[in-house]
């Protein structure tokens, strides 16, 4: 029997909504795929046909939490952000969004969209990270609220924005061990590490500037 | 060289020469390694030197004062202690950061000893307080969202993005109640700032530690751990609403002294929302050129204020500086920022009574009341020159009580008289207190310099009489 477009997205919805609440209960590793379908009420195999593996379901579970969050951001911006504050707010609203998984999906997450290539798998997990990338790039680029007309803009190399996920994922194993009230230490680190980027931009920049600015040999 | 003294020795300001330094070096070593002997925790206190931070700067330069005041002449004293002075406080401004709010309370902290912090650097702190650049509206809408569950857009009408003001370990925001549209101002606290204070005030009494060997550790520890407590203390926001609910019930509507209202569905242990205090603050009220007659009505105020909450409801308001103090165009005198204040205990009312009783009585027959006011515990040894600071000290506070008529604050000579007794008490090493004076100190000092500047003639000793007798026969301020 075919199923159609809608009853198979109400499927995939009710299955993530259901492995979201095992993992809840008992935990990632505790969970199995026979735990999630007999909960969906299909069988194993059809769950399969969804989600290869259970790592998928929780980076599904993540792709949507992000997908709100940026929705959010884009909602809230004001338009007079610095590009510290933006790439803060960006961060800020994902983890929040994402803070209902918390206890599983930030390893998944490092592990399956880790900075490091030989770790890397591809898939669901280096689409999240090229996407969220990708708005940090976008960020990046915008013109800065403070800085006078005409301020060079700053553009991000791949090696930036390998530093920006690395720091990212240092901000998300904090975030998961961070017993502080909804996570606000979370926050302050976030905030520190994203003046800090931001910093290095600069000075890479305004280094790079100095050396093009400087007189020619000979 | 342990790598730590070497990072020590290298922060000392550049004018100390080769030979002082290398005198320095000796104490420094002598002094780390009696450290390892002691109950405290070494290596936290190698770890903040190492920090290179701004406690290490700090350190720097109070080693450097205390290295100086061994090695110069008598005459070049005063001198290089405000050298040195000038370079804690511009390294406390320079190094603040993210820490800011911290290390500002650490800087107002340290007003208590005049000798390491003087009346004068209150102005830089000041500054501090009202020109530290905020945090971005971003990361305070989290922590709104966080604590109150919704943006701060979302709760209040036309929530202004930027900070006007930095306060106790966070920094405040004009907003707007919603449908009635009352001017308010929501305080919000840096994230994770309690924490943050907490370690740093321990890695700071291991630094402090130098300073006070010749002093009784066991009380001094006693001490700071008390003023570690009230410090956070002053980091709950909801201690800080509940006292400002007890100082606003203290005062009359007619008696010109506004403590504002809290609004308390809108106000958490991190975030509190109070009514909006209008008002210039001291600096600017002078510039105005105010009449003395003027300046005397708030001056009355200001002492009326404090009297009144001690008397009446246990309260010392230990934190009496020019950034809470609001000046109305219409005579009100606004007081704000009631997070550093302590309640008295039965015995510690009993000890301030019998203080006061001592405070008429001649020294000789005072002096049982100035060892109690050094160690509590029966048959303690206190030294004859000690209780004479003590008993200085004690005249010194009362002065403007027993004088009859006015009594004229903008006395620099006066002012000067109590920091030098307490430069004394310090240089002596006679730090053994109780920990309630710390809190009395404090007060006593924050309240006189406010007055100074000010320049006030009041009838201080009036309104204390009248305040006390009003509060022991339970005269509430209604009833006067």
């Amino acid at each position: 029997m075919r199923i159609t477009a809608k009853a198979k997205a109400e499927n995939r919805m009710k299955i993530l909504r259901e492995a979201a609440n095992l993992f809840k209960k008992h935990g990632f590793s505790q969970t199995t795929t026979r735990d999630i379908a007999r909960a969906t009420g299909i069988a194993t195999g059809t769950l399969f046909n969804y989600f290869a593996t259970k790592e998928d379901l929780v980076l599904a579970l993540v792709d949507i939490c992000f997908k709100d969050a940026e929705a959010e951001f884009q909602q809230r911006r004001r338009g007079r952000e610095t590009v510290d504050e933006l790439l803060f707010a960006h961060a800020a609203v994902s983890l929040r969004h994402l803070r209902a998984h918390r206890g599983y999906a930030e390893d998944v997450l490092r592990t399956g969209a880790g900075s490091s290539r030989k770790n890397r798998v591809t898939g669901e997990a280096e689409r999240i990270r090229v996407t969220h990338l990708d708005t940090v790039k976008q960020l990046i680029g915008v013109s800065d609220g403070t800085s006078p007309e005409g301020a060079q803009k700053l553009s991000p190399t791949g090696l930036d924005l390998h530093l920006y996920w690395t720091l990212f994922l240092g901000v998300l194993n904090f975030w998961a061990g961070d017993e502080s009230p909804y996570q606000e230490e979370t926050l302050a680190l976030l905030d520190q590490s994203m003046k800090l980027f931001v910093e290095s931009l600069e000075g890479r920049q305004k280094s790079s500037l100095e050396v093009n600015d400087g007189p020619i040999p000979g | 060289m342990d790598r730590s003294l070497a990072d020590l020795l290298d922060a000392l300001p550049n004018e100390i020469s080769d030979t002082a330094r290398e005198k320095a070096e000796k104490s420094l070593r002598s002094l780390v390694k009696d450290l390892e002997h002691k109950p405290v925790p070494a290596g936290q206190l190698r770890r903040a030197w190492i920090f290179g931070s701004v406690q290490a700067k700090i350190a720097a330069a109070y080693m450097a004062n205390w290295i100086r005041t061994g090695l110069s002449e008598s005459e070049e004293k005063e001198r290089r202690l405000s050298e040195t002075r000038l370079k804690a406080a511009l390294e406390l401004l320079g190094g603040m950061g993210y820490l800011r709010g911290a290390m500002m309370k650490v800087g107002q902290l340290f007003a208590n000893y005049p000798d390491i912090v003087p009346e004068e650097f209150a102005s830089i702190f000041g500054y501090f307080h009202f020109e530290a650049p905020p945090m971005h509206f971003s990361l305070l809408r989290e922590l709104v969202r966080g604590q109150l569950g919704a943006d701060p857009e979302d709760l209040f009408d036309d929530f202004e993005t930027e900070a006007f003001a930095a306060a106790s370990f966070g920094q405040v925001h004009r907003a707007r109640i919603k449908g009635s549209g009352e001017k308010v101002a929501v305080k919000i606290q840096y994230p994770g700032i309690a924490h943050t204070i907490r370690d740093d005030l321990r890695n700071m009494k291991s630094l402090l530690l130098p300073l006070r060997l010749r002093g009784d550790w066991d009380n001094l520890s006693a001490q700071y751990d008390e003023i570690l407590g009230m410090v956070e203390k002053e980091t709950d926001y909801e201690q800080e609403a509940e006292n400002l609910r007890v100082a606003r019930s203290a005062f009359g509507a007619d008696e010109g002294i506004l403590v504002p209202e809290v609004y308390s569905d809108l106000s958490t242990k991190r975030v509190l929302t109070m009514e909006f205090v209008e008002g210039i603050h001291l600096k600017t009220f002078l510039a105005s050129n105010p009449s003395q007659e003027i300046r005397n009505a708030y001056g009355e105020k200001i002492w009326l204020s404090s009297v009144r909450l001690s008397s009446q409801k246990r309260m010392i308001y230990a934190d009496p500086h020019p950034g809470n103090y609001f000046f109305r165009p219409d005579g009100v005198l606004g007081l704000v920022d009631l997070g550093c204040c302590r309640y008295l205990s039965d015995e510690e009312v009993s000890y301030c009574d019998a203080m006061e009783r001592a405070s008429i009585e001649p020294a000789e027959t005072s002096r049982e009341n100035m060892i109690l006011a050094v160690d509590p515990r029966p048959g303690q040894k206190v030294a004859e020159d000690q209780l004479d600071l003590v008993k200085q000290f004690s005249d010194w506070c009362w002065e403007p009580i027993h004088h009859p008529g006015c009594f004229d604050f903008s006395d620099a000579h006066y002012f000067q008289r109590g920091v030098d007794i307490i430069r004394e008490v310090v240089r002596r090493g006679y730090l053994r207190s109780r920990p309630v004076n710390n809190w009395q100190q404090r007060s006593f000092f924050g309240l006189r310099a406010m007055l100074y500047r000010l320049g006030a003639h009041i009838d201080a000793g009036s309104i204390y009489r009248m305040e006390t007798t009003a509060a022991a026969q339970g005269l509430g301020e209604g009833d006067r």
